[in-house]
Formats: C-alpha cells, sequence, structure tokens
C-alpha cells in the first residue's frame, strides 16, 4: 500500500505553479533515538515522501516539522551505520513522534543507503515533490521549477526553456540527473536540459554558488532531479500519469512499475516511460510556425540490496524533437527589424503537428552504476557514468536535403568515489574523488559551430560538519584540476590548430545555522564556485541566428570564480503564519559576457559583432515568501523575488537578467465525501515588472527596450476520486485564463511574437500497487 | 575489510586508467561552410552590344569572423537607355568558383530576386521590368530589364530572399523570408 499512500496528499500540490509547500497547521515534534539504549541520534536525515522535505535532528535527536496538513505521510530515516528505517505515521494534529533506529550491527534487515537523500550542505535549497512536478505534466522542466522562489527561465518560445537560478544560468547552472551531472550541450538560449521530469521523485534547487559539493560550474546554483528509492518490501506498485493540454494540443503519458522480488528479496527493478507530443502552439489571435514537440523517454533501474552493501544499475534514454518557430531565424539586421516592427507574426500557420526546418533532434543516454558499502567507518560509494549526448540541428536550406547541418556528439566518463564517514566525535561528513574525461565531436560536413575538444578533470573534496547544541557548523574545500584541449579549424582555409589548456582551482563552503527558538532557524553560508570558459566562449565564430548577430570567442578567457553570501530566516508566527526571508550576495570575478564591437559586412549586409569579454558582476537579491493559514481549508501563500545585478567595473547594470516579480497562491481543500476527498479549488496570480534596470548601452546592444510588465492568473480545480479501492487523482487547470498578451524579457521570441495564451489542461493520475501482504 | 580493500583498488585503479590515458589524436573533420554566397554578380548587355559584368564580392561571404576582401564594383550605365541584366551568386572560396545560380533555380520557387533603385526616379535612377518568373509562373527576378533615368548618382539594392512570403514584393520587408544575400551597387548613370 506504501506506494499509494505517498500520493495521498496528492490534490493539494496539483496546483500549477503552487507553493514548494503547502501550508497547513499541524507542527510535529520528531524525536530519533538509537533503539537500544534509547538516547538520542544525531545527526540523523530524515526524508517525508510526501512533502518530498529532508531534515536533520539536532544533538537532542530532534527535528520540527512545521505546517504540516493532516494526512498520512511516509518518514525515511537515514544515518551512517544505522539500518534504513521507514514507516507511515497518519497525522491529525500537532503531536511528538518518536522513531527508532537500529544499528547495523546484529540486526538482521534491509538497508538502504541513498546517496541522493543526504546533501550535506546547509545553503538555501527548495524542493518539489513528485506530486508538484506530476501536477505540471506537460510543461518543460525549466518551467515547472518555476514554482520555487527564486527561479526563473530563459526560453526560445513556450517549447524550449532553461532553468535561470538568482539571474545565472546555462553554463552557471549545474544538474543533477540522478546523482549524475547532465553533461548535454547547451551551447546557447534555444538548447534546453535534455531531461525527463517524470523520471524523477522530486526536483530540488539549491541557490547560489556550490563547487565544493558539485564540482565546477556550479556558480549559479544546482538543480537536483531526484528519483525515489527502489522498492525494498516486495511487490508491484505504478503510477500512470495522463495530461493533455489545449493550447498546443499535446498529449502526455507517463508510467512507471516498481517491483520487488519475492523469493530474492535483494533485488528490484523499476520500469519507466513517457511519451509527449504537442503541435504548434497559439498566442492570442495566431498559431506560431513550427512549434511543435515529441519526446519519447524511457528509463530502467536494477537494485541489489543486502545488508551491507548494493548495487544499483540505471540507464535512461531521452529522445526529442523539437520544432522552432521559422520567423526566429533572420537573414540580416533588416529582416530582424521587420520581424520586431510587426505587430504580428510574420510567418503565418495554421495548427499541425508536422516539424520543418528549423528543427532540432536531440538524444541523450545515461548509464550509471553505482555501489556502495557500509562499513564500521561509514559508507563506501563508487558510481560510474556514461553519458552520451547527440544533438543535431536541421537549419533552412536553399537546396532540399535530409541532412542535418549540425551532428554533434559529446560522451562523458565520470567516477566518484566517496566515504560518507560515521561520526566522530562531534564530527560528521564525507570525503571523494571525481574523474571525468569528455570529448565532444562534430560530423564531416557539419557547419562551423564548435571545434572538437576533450578535455579530462580530476577533483578531490570533504565536506564535514560540526553539530553543537542547536547549532551546526559546515565546512568544505575542494580542489580542481581540469585539461582541456581543442581542435580549431582557422583563417581561409581552415587549418586546425590545437589548443590547450590547464586549469585548477580550490573551492570552500561555510556554513552556520542555529536553531534560535523552536520556531525560528536561521542559516548562514559562505560558499565559492568557478567555472572555466566553455567551447563556445572561447571559440565560437559565427552567426546567432536567432538574434542576427556575429559572436565571437575569445581564447584568452580566464575562470569564472563566485563568491557567496547568504542568509536564510525561517520564522513561525504562531499556527498561522510563517515566513522565509532569504537574502544574497554573490560576487562573481571574470564574468564572462558579450560586448557588441564593430559591425562587419557580409554577403547579406551588415552585422553587429559581438565579442566575449569578462568584468567582475555583483549580483544581489532577496527571495521572500509567507505562508497563512486562514483556517483548516484556506491558505494563501504570497511570494516576492527581486534581483539587483550590476557589473562591477563598469558601474552599470548587467544585460539580460529577470525582472522582479510577485506571486500569490490562494488554495481552499475540503472533502465532499468518501468517495471525493481532497477536492480544491485554486487561484495563482502573479506580476512580472519590466526590467528597468539594464545597461545604459542597452540601445546599442539589443533593440527594442525590454518588455512591459505583465499579470497572469491560473486557475486550478481537482479532486481525489476513490472507485472501489482505487483512487484516481484529477484535476483542470487553466493557464493564463484571460489569454492575456504578453512578452518577457528573458524570451528569445521577444522580438518576434507573444507568449503562448490561455491553456487548459486536463490531468490524471492513477497510482496502483499489488503487494502480497502489509509491509512494515 | 579486505574485500573492501580489493574493491578500492580495482576502482581506484579504474579511474586512473579512464582519466589519464588518452587517444593520440581526436578526428576532426573539416567543417564545411554551407551554402556560402561570396558573390553578387550582374551581367549587363544591350541590342547595342553593350556587354559588362559588375560584381559585388565579399570574400569571406558569410559566417567569417572577420571581414575580409570586398570588391564593390561601380554599376556605370548610359542614362536613358534599356539594358537586360542577368544576376547570378556565386560562391568564389572555392576553387573551380561555384555557380550558386543553378541551385537558387532549381528551387526557384522558393527564391525570390529584389531589385530597389536609390533614387526611385529621376536623376540616377533605375526602373525594372519583365522579370522572369519561376516554374510556378511567380516573380523569380534572375533575368530582369533595367531603364535607366537622367543622369546622376544613385545606388542599386539587389536582395536574394529565400522561402518569401510574399513573391511579389517589391522590397524585402514585404517579401519575408530569409535574406541569403544584399548587395549595394554605387550606380553612376552618365
Amino acid at each position: 500500500m506504501y506506494r499509494t499512500l505517498l500520493l495521498f496528499l496528492f490534490s493539494l500540490s496539483i496546483i500549477y505553479s503552487s507553493t514548494a509547500q503547502q501550508e497547513c497547521n499541524i507542527n510535529i515534534n520528531v524525536l530519533v533515538v538509537e533503539t537500544h539504549n534509547g538516547r538520542p541520534l544525531y545527526p540523523v536525515v530524515a526524508h517525508i515522501d510526501e512533502t518530498g522535505a529532508t531534515y536533520t535532528t539536532n544533538e537532542k535527536g530532534r527535528f520540527v516539522i512545521d505546517s504540516l496538513c493532516p494526512g498520512k505521510y511516509t518518514f525515511h530515516f537515514h544515518s551512517a551505520g544505522y539500518e534504513h528505517h521507514a514507516e507511515q505515521v497518519t497525522i491529525g494534529r500537532s503531536t511528538e513522534l518518536k522513531f527508532r533506529l537500529a544499528h547495523l550491527e546484529g540486526v538482521m534487515d534491509e538497508v538502504i543507503v541513498s546517496g541522493t537523500k543526504e546533501h550535506g550542505l546547509l545553503q538555501d535549497r527548495d524542493e518539489l515533490s513528485s506530486r508538484q512536478v506530476s501536477a505540471q505534466s506537460g510543461k518543460t522542466m525549466a518551467d515547472m521549477l518555476q514554482a520555487i522562489n527564486g527561479v526563473t527561465i530563459i526560453s526560445n518560445g513556450a517549447t524550449i526553456a532553461k532553468p535561470v537560478i538568482h539571474g545565472l544560468y546555462g553554463n552557471r547552472i549545474v544538474m543533477l540527473n540522478n546523482g549524475i551531472r547532465q553533461e548535454d550541450q547547451q551551447w546557447g538560449g534555444e538548447h534546453a536540459p535534455n531531461m525527463d521530469p517524470f523520471l524523477t521523485n522530486n526536483l530540488s534547487v539549491i541557490k547560489g554558488a556550490a563547487s565544493v559539493k558539485y564540482g565546477t560550474d556550479a556558480i549559479g546554483g544546482v538543480v537536483l532531479a531526484e528519483p525515489s528509492p527502489l522498492r525494498n518490501t516486495h511487490g508491484w506498485d505504478g503510477e500512470l500519469n495522463l495530461a493533455g493540454l489545449s493550447n498546443n494540443r499535446m498529449g502526455v503519458a507517463s508510467g512507471v512499475v516498481n517491483h520487488n522480488f519475492k523469493d530474492i528479496p535483494a533485488l528490484s527493478f523499476r520500469l519507466q516511460g513517457t511519451y509527449k507530443r504537442g503541435g504548434n502552439y497559439r498566442i492570442p489571435g495566431h498559431w506560431v510556425a513550427n512549434t511543435g514537440v515529441e519526446e519519447k523517454n524511457y528509463s530502467a533501474a536494477v537494485g541489489w540490496k543486502k545488508l551491507h552493501y548494493g548495487a544499483e544499475l540505471f540507464y535512461s534514454h531521452f529522445n526529442t524533437d523539437l520544432g522552432i518557430y521559422r520567423g526566429s531565424h533572420t537573414g540580416n539586421e533588416e529582416d530582424m527589424l521587420a520581424a520586431i516592427r510587426s505587430d504580428s507574426p510574420l510567418v503565418p500557420a495554421d495548427f499541425s503537428y508536422q516539424l520543418a526546418r528549423p528543427r532540432q533532434h536531440v538524444v541523450h543516454d545515461l548509464l550509471k552504476a553505482k555501489t556502495y558499502i557500509d562499513t564500521r567507518l561509514g559508507v563506501w560509494r563508487a558510481t560510474y557514468a556514461f553519458q552520451h549526448n547527440f544533438r543535431q540541428e536541421y537549419d533552412v536550406q536553399r537546396v532540399e536535403t535530409d541532412d542535418a547541418q549540425l551532428n554533434l556528439t559529446l560522451n562523458t566518463q565520470t567516477l566518484n568515489l566517496n566515504l560518507e564517514h560515521r561520526q566522530l566525535w562531534k564530527l560528521k561528513g564525507e570525503i571523494g574523488v571525481d574523474g571525468i574525461y569528455q570529448e565532444n565531436v562534430m560530423q564531416a560536413g557539419d557547419r562551423v559551430f564548435l571545434p572538437n575538444y576533450r578535455s579530462t578533470g580530476a577533483a578531490l573534496y570533504a565536506i564535514e560538519r560540526y553539530y553543537g547544541s542547536n547549532w551546526t557548523l559546515e565546512g568544505g574545500l575542494r580542489y580542481d584540476y581540469s585539461w582541456y584541449e581543442a581542435f580549431n579549424p582557422e583563417g581561409r582555409n581552415q587549418e586546425v590548430v590545437r589548443y590547450e589548456y590547464h586549469f585548477n582551482n580550490l573551492s570552500g563552503t561555510l556554513g552556520f545555522t542555529k536553531r534560535l527558538r523552536d520556531d525560528w532557524q536561521l542559516t548562514t553560508t559562505i560558499s565559492n564556485a568557478w567555472r572555466s570558459p566553455q567551447a563556445n566562449e572561447l571559440f565560437s565564430a559565427g552567426l546567432h541566428q536567432g538574434a542576427a548577430r556575429i559572436e565571437l570567442g575569445n581564447k584568452n578567457l580566464l575562470p569564472e570564480r563566485a563568491y557567496n553570501l547568504n542568509i536564510e530566516s525561517k520564522k513561525q508566527f504562531g499556527n498561522k503564519l510563517s515566513t522565509d526571508v532569504s537574502v544574497y550576495t554573490q560576487y562573481i570575478r571574470n564574468y564572462i559576457y558579450l560586448e557588441p564591437g564593430a559591425d562587419i559586412l557580409t554577403i547579406r549586409g551588415y552585422f553587429k559583432v559581438f565579442n566575449y569579454k569578462q568584468t567582475n558582476a555583483h549580483l544581489t537579491g532577496t527571495d521572500l515568501s509567507a505562508a497563512y493559514a486562514w483556517n483548516d481549508k484556506l491558505n494563501t501563500t504570497a511570494k516576492a523575488s527581486f534581483l539587483f545585478a550590476r557589473d562591477a567595473v563598469r558601474k552599470d547594470w548587467l544585460i539580460l537578467m529577470p525582472a522582479d516579480r510577485l506571486s500569490l497562491n490562494t488554495t481552499y481543500t475540503t472533502d465532499f465525501s468518501s468517495k471525493l476527498q481532497e477536492c480544491f479549488i485554486s487561484g495563482d496570480a502573479r506580476y512580472i515588472f519590466r526590467q528597468w534596470r539594464i545597461p545604459s548601452n542597452f540601445d546599442a546592444i539589443d533593440y527594442p527596450r525590454p518588455p512591459a510588465g505583465y499579470f497572469l492568473v491560473d486557475l486550478s480545480v481537482g479532486s481525489k476520486v476513490i472507485m472501489g479501492k482505487q483512487p484516481l487523482y484529477i484535476s483542470l487547470t487553466a493557464m493564463n485564463i484571460f489569454n492575456q498578451r504578453y512578452r518577457d524579457y528573458l524570451d528569445a521570441f521577444r522580438y518576434f511574437i507573444d507568449q503562448p495564451g490561455t491553456n487548459i489542461v486536463l490531468r490524471l493520475r492513477v497510482p496502483f500497487s499489488f503487494n502480497e501482504h502489509q509491509e512494515h | 575489510m579486505k574485500r573492501i580493500q580489493q574493491i578500492a583498488i580495482a576502482l581506484i585503479t579504474a579511474s586512473v586508467i579512464f582519466t589519464a590515458c588518452k587517444k593520440e589524436t581526436l578526428p576532426n573533420p573539416e567543417p564545411v561552410e554551407q551554402e556560402l554566397i561570396t558573390t553578387v554578380r550582374l551581367i549587363v548587355t544591350n541590342n547595342a552590344g553593350f556587354n559588362k559584368t559588375f560584381n559585388y564580392k565579399v570574400d569571406n561571404g558569410f559566417g567569417g569572423t572577420t571581414q575580409g576582401n570586398v570588391q564593390i564594383d561601380d554599376v556605370v550605365l548610359a542614362p536613358g537607355t534599356e539594358y537586360n541584366v542577368e544576376v547570378q551568386v556565386w560562391d568564389e572560396s572555392k576553387s573551380p568558383a561555384e555557380n550558386i545560380t543553378e541551385e537558387v533555380i532549381a528551387e526557384s520557387h522558393h527564391h525570390l530576386f529584389i531589385f530597389q533603385s536609390n533614387p526611385a526616379t529621376g536623376e540616377g535612377s533605375i526602373s525594372f521590368s519583365n522579370g522572369s518568373k519561376d516554374d510556378e509562373n511567380e516573380p523569380l527576378n534572375q533575368k530582369i530589364t533595367f531603364t535607366t533615368g537622367a543622369a546622376g548618382n544613385g545606388s542599386l539594392t539587389v536582395t536574394l530572399k529565400h522561402e518569401p512570403a510574399n513573391k511579389n514584393a517589391a522590397t524585402p520587408d514585404e517579401a519575408g523570408g530569409e535574406t541569403d544575400a544584399q548587395a549595394i551597387f554605387p550606380v553612376k548613370l552618365q
């Protein structure tokens, strides 16, 4: 029954773009003790499936869960050297709960050591649970993440989007897919991350620089996509998700099946698949030509778990075809200006599922093998992964051809060895080594885009936490070395010139958290991160079709180094109001950006040239949220996010930074009968300001000025329907209900077309479970 | 413990091998600049035996990172005269040079040449007529008649559009589609 019940609170979070957690008003004091002597245990990491939240006990073995809604919850407890413990609890009112964990030795039971559940960083972190992910099915992963305060998107229309954390995106963000750094080819705004959101149990975001734990590039933050642990009790369970979207007539179907063998209790597996297909989408008054999408993804996992050791094999395949609005590829500056001046799309269209040029085809495969051993010293883990990313771009061609004009392959191998040591005195932590080897190759006859390159890297890191009375101090250090070799065709005869780079860097993190009172927690973290320049920043030499400009790489770029300070206060005021205030400031040395240069004459006319340059950037901002429970059924959450991004050298604003935004969500939830539970109606309103913080030379770089602010309203209703013993979750959501015309500053299509109009989404979720007998 | 040690050694060895062992060469296929145009050429003739060729040539064509050499011929014609004009596009970065005009004609319905004169009338102007048709009998203008105005100086813009939305357009803006080439010739009617 457990998987079924995991989904119990589904309806509360089905709301599109709802808050990261539904605010109800139950407070639970949790105490974790050792089975035999009853002594409090710390640190123990606790995870609740239903909320996706993770907690750590203090030195008294305690932690507090705020603002829970009534319902059934599954708790998981992890502590190195202790048995994994899972337990389901029904919670109806504020209370204290006590859990017992057994020492590994002498306890003949299974153990789960989930490397992904413990994150070892005190840094500002927000999560979306699996229910919140499936409640947004049909959207891009980046779009889903926008529900998290401080996260926005940079997009190319409605189908291609990348997450932006505190103003930073692309190569400045690390995405972890099932614990593995996603190595796909994100060379530009039109290259979205290649991941299936249905693969994950929850999606979470770490805001701010985090290189110590996650390696190079984690300047803006980290996105973690984590599948739930494999089944550890015998039986079957699974889930089917279906969604239909009106705007682009998109259908999404995703299913997952989990099994654990009765006769081989150590063995479990999971099979998962997703299919998604949509046609041209609609902006108020018009269809948008060639914006269809098709996605075919599947994954499989097999796990072998014994008392003190185990192994897991995981494979996932992601396959997408994406159309790109024909009108966004312009021939020269004149064409671009004509498109900007036009009020309606210059390329007229009807509805169609057909994909024409320009389009992209991307395949991403991930194979991961992981093994762990639990010893008296702690838990040892070894993880190897191979990733294959293949990107094809089909340009508009004069002569008819079936060939792609770009066929890029990126192969990456990574290895991680990690020891999470058992608590020593009041110290707990981990040490590890990372290795990476990467190759990027083009195909004969491709258009010039990137040089072939390969790189190798190695790193050594340690993160330790000291647990004091009601406070925790965390420190981490990491040393990275990377070597990089590129073969760049240059000059009139395109002779290949070899370049070699060596980079090394020391990163650190320091965090301090203190529970001032039971209802007030204060966390301060200082961290840093670095990023070596990417191939496109070093070598790019050509036209940016979507922007009608030429971008020129700079072979002398130095690595970026970021220093981040974050202060977060989480405070509860009585039973009704809870607040989360986070203030951050980040200084990035050698921040890489594009500076406009001279015009050059081509056979298509004059083009503006943009050169990759470096400056020092200073990003300061705040994310605020407050949740108020009017009563048991009615909840309101308000959020605000502000960012001030400065060029510290030129004393000017940085270009292309997300505008300030406000949002408000109100949800009413009630049970009508035993057949109709958790019925809800929810309204979501948000206002995005016009970005007025633009560089003083903006008009010379970009045209037109950032679009006006806009106000959007979404409405959602849904319910849990019990048919026999089978629960069904059904919901209907109307996004942009007033069919508002608007453009967003971080959308590359802002020059050409509006954002999508009203989109009505019907979603159905069917969890199922067949167990031989009750567990736990 | 012994087993753990063995496993640890095996893993470390594996990591060293796969990070340290690098291949000597990485295949580096030669990239091809796709569908490059370097030159717009006007071949101007008339019944009186006039026969001249005017080139607008940008060495690096398109996609180059530096401007390269630019050769722009003055279109020197007599005032008040009719000329037969054929426009060609070439890729002269290849040897021998490739005549892209053939590709344009093969896909004639997806292309349009647009001629604009500045000034549109009077001294130094050219007017255009009898443009050739594509395979669906819509304008292509690969061959066209120039009628020169009064003596004076002006300019002539020749634009090759790909996939124009409006095949009867007189300006690139009206045509829509993508600009494949745009040449601006100085005009001298003397």
